[in-house]
């Protein structure tokens, strides 16, 4: 694949932001079974002397460089053809971090789950009803889905 | 270590004079019967023998304690710092304050249920704890600095990281200095900042990037929606303190229109429900219930209330005690003519204030106030009790003071706070501190208990109308708040939140459904109400032995200051504001506590806990060890 389709986005409003982490701790409920931010696909990194708060998560790029640099291209990191979303099948991925080092943000949208010596990042919750689970949870509306067409 | 559900398997034990740190397992302490949080500290207290220390001794630990549901999502994002108290008064006693913020949930990830501070360091020092790696660390650059650039500077060296600080008034040995997580979150009551300033301990920074395991995630998420359904029925709490909330409509919503900036809370929760505002000038900081309390009384521009909120928040004081207790104690004696403003400026050293009579702005009284509250050298340092006493001696009308002063400080040296009810002033006899902090039951559940007990309805208990006030059944409801504040203070459980939500939703009255069941998920233990109902009613009976052994409670200790039997009082704060209350019959109080030692199997002649209940609580080896020393009925 040349051109990756395009995907829905999570867009956060820092504004809203109280820094709470129910989105870290919602994400890692839901995705690996336990609590903690670590392995929450969202990173809050709290500013509590500003309350000004970053949301640093997947940015569903239109052109996606963890992709196109995976060696297992297609099917570690895989893009879902109808909706556009970039995500991991965490049993084909070695956990070599070739996605890690080419994501374009600082720190990585893309984390390593040590133990399991696999990459993870948000797939938007692609195979939840209802969405993503932090947008679902978040209690001051700062997390929104923004389609692939209202992008 | 085998695999720990819910708790997070650690307890760390720091020796700050031998430079030790030391890990042992949680399942050491029996988690699953004392929880965590004041019940886990408890436990730890007792395995350390007790100590007869003053609250400043090295020898005085400094335990602080999460629970099982911390970390998780809802209103659990707590923790619990237990030491010998420097503000307990005349006695120095071992008491509890609860604190929110994002430190609790960190420590957990951290690894760790439980923090023991021990000993003394020879300069300043802090805590850096990352994960495993546990290091006490060179803090002679922050000695002196102010809780907010403290945590700012620590930052930089320590990213991400939570931190507890204290301020220049911990350091100074203030007997009402608080630790301080971020802007507003504290342990406030029992003045243990100064607990962490006499060990030279100015900081505990806690960076954790491990998880909770919880042993039913499923069940867990099912649960979340619960809690989603009752946080709903709450959001009104969230808005409450955007402002002073007693003040007229229109000062509220100009204060919040200009000022506030957003709400934050403890870690995980879904109501953050304290406030952040910014004020140009000033900086930006966060506020709650009590840090408006004063503001309605003295309808004193919220502006600069908030400012002196800022200045206690930096400076490391308890707000409870530097900007409402005495304040209020001040303007109290000026009213009453038991102080003159000569008295006030000369022999007190404090400018008086415009709404005293005097002269100064509201501002310079409060910055004079609070500063010689930190300075560790005048006798606001000491907090009010012991101000009093000092003045109390010195001062030509120095006898009134003393007398003025208990009225408005219930017992042991702590502020008066929703004393206007029987089962609340039983609760407050026979605990080691102002215990409605984590219990506001006695307002607003405690009605529904009555009704469930079977008893009179929760007006003939108030103290406010003594034509009224019904004694027969009120042991019933201070024992039932009891084991649920020992319960909610390890699980741990939001007071907050819980004080609207729990009994508050019939058919099922009981809190502790939701809880058993949430508890059981997280850990995979089989709790049910039963189970968790003995965990409260054990916690409260091992804190009740820490008291026999330690402070030679006996019922002749469980009581109120004297004014409170002898004459009517006025409320000053809390939900009967304004209303006279009292006295209480003191006859009758005896024969409630009779009734209330028979109905916890208790002796009634010592007030002291049997073999039988502590068995039965499985607290043999307590029991074992009050028999040695004699304590035992």
């Amino acid at each position: 694949m040349l051109k990756a389709p395009r995907s829905g986005v999570l867009v956060h409003d820092p504004n809203l932001c109280a820094g709470c982490g129910v989105c870290e701790v919602m994400c890692s409920l839901y995705h690996e079974g336990v609590i903690g931010p670590a392995l929450a696909r969202a990173h809050i990194v709290r500013h509590p002397f500003t309350a000004k708060h970053d949301h640093n998560i997947c940015r569903q790029c239109l052109s996606p460089s963890c992709y196109f640099a995976c060696p297992l291209k297609d099917r570690a990191i895989c893009i879902d053809q109808a909706s556009g979303t970039t995500y991991i099948d965490e049993d084909e991925c070695t956990g070599c971090g070739m996605c890690v080092d080419a994501c374009p943000f600082e720190p990585p949208r893309i984390k390593i789950n040590a133990e399991k010596n696999v990459a993870f990042k948000c797939d938007l919750c692609k195979e939840r009803e209802g969405g993503p689970i932090c947008v679902e949870y978040c209690p001051f509306q700062a997390l929104k889905f923004v389609s692939k067409d209202e992008r | 270590m085998a695999k720990s559900y819910g708790w997070a398997g650690k307890v760390l034990h720091i020796d700050l004079t031998n430079e030790i740190v030391n890990k042992v397992p949680t399942a050491d302490y029996r988690p699953e019967e004392l929880i965590g949080g004041v019940g886990l500290n408890a436990k730890i207290f007792w395995e350390l023998g007790c100590p007869k220390v003053d609250a400043f001794d090295p020898g005085n630990p400094l335990i602080i304690s999460v629970g099982p549901l911390t970390g998780t999502y809802g209103p659990f994002g707590r923790g619990e710092v237990c030491a010998i108290s420097p503000q307990c008064y005349p006695d120095e006693l071992f008491t509890y304050s609860g604190f929110g913020g994002m430190f609790p949930a960190e420590m957990k990830y951290a690894g760790y249920d439980s923090i023991v501070i021990l000993g003394k360091a020879e300069k300043p020092v802090y805590l850096s704890i990352h994960d495993e790696d546990v290091e006490i660390k060179d803090a002679n650059d922050l000695w002196g600095v102010e809780t907010f650039e403290a945590q700012k500077a620590l930052m930089t060296n320590e990213p991400e990281a939570s931190i507890l600080v204290i301020g220049p008034a911990g350091e100074n040995l203030s007997r009402i200095a608080v630790i301080l997580n971020e802007t507003k979150f504290a342990a406030g009551q029992g003045g243990f900042g100064g607990v962490m300033g006499s060990k030279n301990l100015k900081a505990i920074a806690v960076r954790g990037t491990g998880v909770v395991a919880v042993a039913k995630p499923d069940k867990v998420l099912e649960l979340t929606r619960t809690i989603i359904e009752e946080h709903k029925k709450i959001l009104w709490l969230r808005s409450m303190f955007r402002t002073p909330y007693t003040a007229p409509q229109e000062t509220k919503d100009i204060f919040a229109a200009r000022y506030f900036k957003k709400h934050y809370g403890c870690y995980g929760c879904p109501l953050q429900c304290h406030s952040i505002h910014y004020i140009p000038g000033i900086g930006l900081s966060g506020v709650s219930c009590a840090n408006w309390l004063w503001a309605p009384i003295f309808s004193i521009d919220p502006k600069e209330v908030w400012e002196a909120n800022v200045l206690s928040q930096r400076l490391g004081i308890n707000t409870f005690e530097g900007i409402v207790g005495l304040p209020l104690l001040l303007a109290l004696s000026l009213e009453a003519g038991i102080l003159t403003r000569k008295e006030i400026e000369e022999d007190i050293g404090l400018p008086t204030p415009k709404w005293l009579g005097g002269t100064a702005t509201n501002h310079k009284f409060l910055t004079v106030l609070l500063h010689k509250i930190a300075d560790g050298e005048s006798p606001y340092t000491e907090g009010a009790a012991r101000f009093t006493e000092y003045f109390g001696k010195k001062l030509v009308s120095g006898e009134k003071l003393v007398d003025l002063y208990k009225e408005f400080y219930t017992a042991r040296g702590y502020a008066f706070h929703h004393v206007d009810n029987l089962g609340s002033a039983l609760h407050w006899a026979t605990d080691t501190r102002d215990p409605v902090d984590s219990c506001h039951e006695y307002k607003n559940s405690a009605p529904k208990a009555m009704e469930h007990f079977g008893l009179p309805p929760y007006d003939d208990y108030q103290i406010l109308d003594l034509s009224k006030t019904v004694y027969q059944g009120a042991e019933r409801v201070t024992a039932w708040v009891q084991d649920n504040q020992c319960l909610k203070n390890s699980l741990p459980v939001c007071e907050f939140w819980s004080q609207v939500t729990s009994f508050y939703n019939p058919p099922e009255l009981d809190l502790r459904i939701f809880e058993s069941r949430l508890l059981s998920a997280v850990t995979g233990l089989d709790v049910n109400v039963d189970k968790i109902a003995k965990a409260g009613e054990r916690i409260w009976n091992l804190r009740r032995a820490i008291m026999v052994k330690r402070e030679n409670r006996t019922r002749e200790n469980d009581t109120l200051n004297e004014p409170y039997f002898k004459k009517a009082i006025k409320c000053l704060a809390g939900s009967a504001t304004g209303l006279v209350n009292g006295p209480i019959d003191k006859a009758k109080f005896e024969a409630l506590k009779d009734r209330y030692y028979e109905l916890r199997g208790w002796d009634v002649k010592t007030g002291w806990p049997t073999r039988a209940k502590l068995e039965e609580l499985g607290l043999k080896d307590v029991a074992d060890e009050l028999a040695s020393i004699g304590k035992l009925p």
